[in-house]
């Protein structure tokens, strides 16, 4: 029976994915699935200048010969930023020109979900471990279309997969977000959605709901509070439910196994809502943690056992 | 899509370019964070009733034992700080120990300090509440009958259990209603503690002796001149006399045990850091906590040089030393309650509703500070549950109020039983002193993780914002770790090994507690040792939660 691996909300650190990849190996999963919100949220400039690259990281300012440049790539991905070559003209566009800016981003991050289906092709070729990606709502549209072109990994929006007899449903949308990201819709929408793909389902006792949006008022969605100017209100210290309405409703209604969810880094937890087991692992990308969930399945006994790493 | 650019102006270049994505908050105000400090250091509730203790170094410098405890108790703010920023998620002194010493260690040694001795002081909040809010204000209304009442054994119960409903209430309204409830509570005590101040800057001594005779008087029925008699009274009982302006080293480094009773926890509220996103930046943490830390001690210094000015260091420690001396076989003070400095300061205006609203005013310093008792045990238990550790139901919230009710039941149940033990059972009071020690034997093992956290867990080190904060070729967090380890070895050995038992902890004389937590130690290891081999059975490998995968 499949002994499945859940992580989620990688933003962009290359150090998680690796991890992620490796975890198969690591833990004996034959199953990965990544939640969503794959693609991260920062670029690092390197101002090129007479043979030279100055950039800034952790508040600190740096300057590296060519030669050394590509290593200083190669750490600022493990953080979760993109790093980016440019000259002092252009660094000077991307500052002043917000559509530059914006293309820019597009460019970095497809090419890094691109860098990243090619590590999961080198990596899980061969090995038989099934892998999913459910791009999230902080993810653009297009990181679809690399996904699917990949070898290794197969995507989830919106599909109703057999995994060994279970069935996993995944989307990566959700509700309104104070930062209007890329794939939120109004409660009743995402509702919608889910209802679209749950109907297909022929036996919930089976069924993993991979739904990127934790469930209202779960525990597993508890963030903390912030007032309209997204300003962190009471010292970080005070929490609200900002899960969604429609994906607690579909939970509570066809009551699937399992229900696998992210998009609250702070609120990891696992709990019971009636009989479904529904799981947030949190996470701590930017530490180069992998936080993730183990759930081995069993034909009996559905979900066998389950357990929060942080890897 | 909108995007951002941080690091830019007019004449600097952007370092950062950062997209609109989900989580991108802005950072919490010091302030905010600095007022939860501030009450976990709170100079009223655990600062006076800590004070009152240390009369029994009466050549301790209290002023100089004050600053030095601040400086010191600095560097664990500072190791704290550097900690939140290497590791900033949920479970402080749980996850940080799990992480670097392994998870067995860890849960033992955090589930000791943050789940089982924060039964020990559910009664302990319970007595301040009786000697500083029940008591003071039954007596000022001339209900002697409440006052009694909470002086017995089943008062001091009854006060347990009221401690118990509050703090049940604030969890289960959550901390953005009690944060409110806070701030009300800091600025109407602020005023209220101006007022204390003000009236002892205004009176002197004699005003002061003449305030103490009328009022032991007439609320206590005490005989004429009850100011002389108390010091008269101590002094027959054994009391040397406390001299303020007498300064010695030596006697300074015996106060500092006594003064961990209130100074020791600026980093209470490390545990919830986690849930914090701005957390990774290290300035923020760090100065709320040092101003926490830091505001106390100057406030506290100054009650102290008013309450030497206008009360007389003398008779304060006197009255101090005859309260405690009658609990245990003593002579009946002069006055029958606990030497309060605000209902002291109170007495000073002739006017009984006056001084009953000052002490309720006062009364906030507790309400907005005792809230928090359980917060970070139920993150600490949360945690443990989640690495599958404790039963799931541990982490269970209520899905309608989510209220988090399997914490609270494993916080709740046993502090009853403890706090019945507290008030029908004096021959432990021991074990109740020794509630700080067990606190400071968890932060020195958090401590310990920090020092060697750089080499241990070379990855996280290398991937936070401290990785190049060094003082010679050496990591600054086991630098301040080092000094803050020293810091808190020192006071666990005068807890356990004082020859005197000045803090009544001396392991040869109070067996009671030394069985006590040995016995929490060995429940503790046995929840793990338990936990592993039923984990195991349903195939859940526990030694696993925190090993790192290869990156590579």
């Amino acid at each position: 029976m499949p002994k499945v691996f859940f992580a989620t909300d990688l933003h962009g650190s290359e150090t998680c994915w690796r991890k992620f990849l490796n975890s198969a190996k690591f833990y004996g999963c034959d199953v990965l699935i990544c939640g969503g919100d794959m693609t991260g949220k920062a670029i690092v400039p390197l101002v090129e200048e007479n043979g030279h690259f100055s950039y800034t990281l952790a508040a600190e300012r740096q300057v590296v010969s060519a030669g050394q440049i590509a290593d200083v790539e190669a750490t600022i991905r493990r953080k979760g930023y993109y790093p980016l070559r440019v000259t002092p003209e252009r660094l000077h566009r991307l500052d002043e020109d917000a559509g530059e800016r914006a293309e820019t981003f597009r460019q970095v991050m497809l090419d890094g979900v691109d860098r990243w289906m090619k590590l999961a092709a080198e990596k899980l070729a061969g090995t038989g471990v099934q892998c999913f990606v459910s791009p999230g709502n902080d993810d653009e549209f297009e990181v679809d279309d690399v996904v699917r072109k990949a070898e290794a990994v197969q995507l989830g929006e919106g599909r109703v997969i057999d995994i060994e007899g279970f069935t996993m449903i995944s989307s990566g949308w959700s509700n309104p977000t104070p930062w209007n990201t890329h794939r939120e819709e109004p409660e009743e929408k995402l509702a919608e959605r889910i209802d679209a793909m749950a109907v297909q389902i022929p036996d919930m006792s089976r069924a993993i709901f991979n739904l990127h949006c934790p469930p209202y008022r779960s525990g597993l969605d508890e963030a903390p509070a912030i007032d309209a100017d997204l300003k962190l209100l009471h010292g970080g210290r005070a929490l609200r439910p900002v899960g969604s309405k429609a994906v607690r409703d579909a939970i509570d209604r066809y009551q699937p196994m399992l229900s696998l969810h992210g998009h609250i880094h702070e609120s990891k937890g696992a709990v019971t809502l009636g009989k479904t087991l529904a799981i947030n692992p949190g996470s701590a990308y930017e530490e180069g943690m992998l936080m993730a969930a183990i759930i081995q399945l069993d034909a009996k006994k559905g979900i066998k056992s389950y357990q929060l790493v942080n890897g | 899509m909108a995007e951002s650019t941080m690091g830019g102006g007019p004449t600097t270049r952007p370092s950062l370019f950062l997209r609109n994505a989900t989580g991108l908050v802005k950072a919490w105000s010091t302030f905010d964070a600095f007022v939860y400090s501030f009450w976990s250091v709170n100079l009223i509730t655990l600062g006076l009733y800590g004070m009152s203790f240390v009369y029994t170094v009466p050549d301790g410098q209290v002023l100089v034992g004050i600053l030095l405890f601040g400086v010191l108790t600095t560097f664990l703010v500072a190791t704290y700080a550097m900690l939140v920023s290497v590791m900033p998620r949920t479970g402080g002194d749980y996850a940080w120990q799990s992480r670097v010493l392994g998870g067995g260690l860890g849960f033992v040694l955090s589930i000791t300090g943050w789940w089982f001795t924060l039964f020990l002081w559910a009664p302990i909040y319970a007595n301040i509440l009786v000697v500083q809010f029940f008591t003071p204000l039954a007596y000022t209304l001339g209900w002697t009958g409440v006052a009694t009442f909470f002086a017995s054994q089943t008062g001091v119960f009854v006060a347990c259990l009221i401690v118990l409903a509050f703090v049940s209430i604030v969890v289960t309204l959550g901390m953005e209603t009690y944060a409110r409830i806070q701030k009300i509570c800091f600025w109407i005590g602020l005023v209220g503690l101006a007022v204390v101040c003000l009236l002892l800057l205004i009176n002197d001594q004699s005003s002061f002796q003449a305030a103490f005779n009328r009022e032991a008087t007439s609320l206590f029925g005490a005989p004429a001149n009850a100011y002389q008699a108390t010091i008269d009274a101590a002094t027959k009982a054994g009391f040397a006399g406390s001299d303020f302006g007498h300064f010695d080293f030596s006697p300074v480094l015996l106060l500092l045990p006594w003064l961990a009773f209130y100074l020791l926890w600026p980093n209470w509220g490390a545990t919830l850091y986690g849930e914090v996103r701005g957390a990774k930046d290290v300035r923020k943490p760090f100065w709320s906590m040092f101003w926490g830390l830091w505001v106390t001690v100057a406030m506290i210094a100054l009650v102290v040089i008013l309450m030497v000015k206008t009360m007389g260091w003398n008779f304060y420690q006197a009255a101090n030393s005859l309260y405690w001396g009658s609990l245990y076989g003593g002579p009946a003070p002069v006055i029958p309650t606990w030497p309060y400095p605000v209902m002291f300061a109170g007495w000073l205006v002739d006017n009984h509703l006056f001084q009953a609203v000052l002490i309720i005013v006062m009364g906030l310093w507790f309400f907005g500070w005792a809230g928090t008792l359980f917060l970070s045990s139920t993150r600490v238990i949360f945690a443990a549950a989640f690495d599958r550790v404790l039963p799931s139901w541990a982490a269970n919230i209520s899905a309608k109020r989510r209220v988090p009710y399997g914490s609270l039941i494993l916080m709740i149940v046993p502090s009853i039983v403890v706090s019945a033990i507290y008030a029908y059972k004096p021959t432990f009071t021991s074990v109740f002193l020794d509630a700080t020690a067990v606190l400071a034997l968890t932060f020195l093992a958090t401590v310990v993780a920090a020092i060697i956290l750089p080499w241990r867990r070379k990855d996280l080190y290398d991937a936070s914002p401290i990785a190049n904060w060094k003082v010679a070729g050496f990591p600054a967090i086991s630098i301040v770790g080092v000094i803050t380890g020293l810091f808190l070895l020192f006071m666990l050995y005068e807890w356990s090994f004082n020859g005197a038992d000045l803090y009544g902890t001396t392991f040869s004389a109070t067996p009671n507690s030394v069985y006590y937590f040995l016995a929490t130690y060995v429940v503790a290891i046995a929840i793990y040792v338990a936990a592993r081999i039923i984990r195991k059975n349903q195939g859940i490998d526990l030694s696993r939660i925190h090993h790192e995968i290869p990156v590579e």
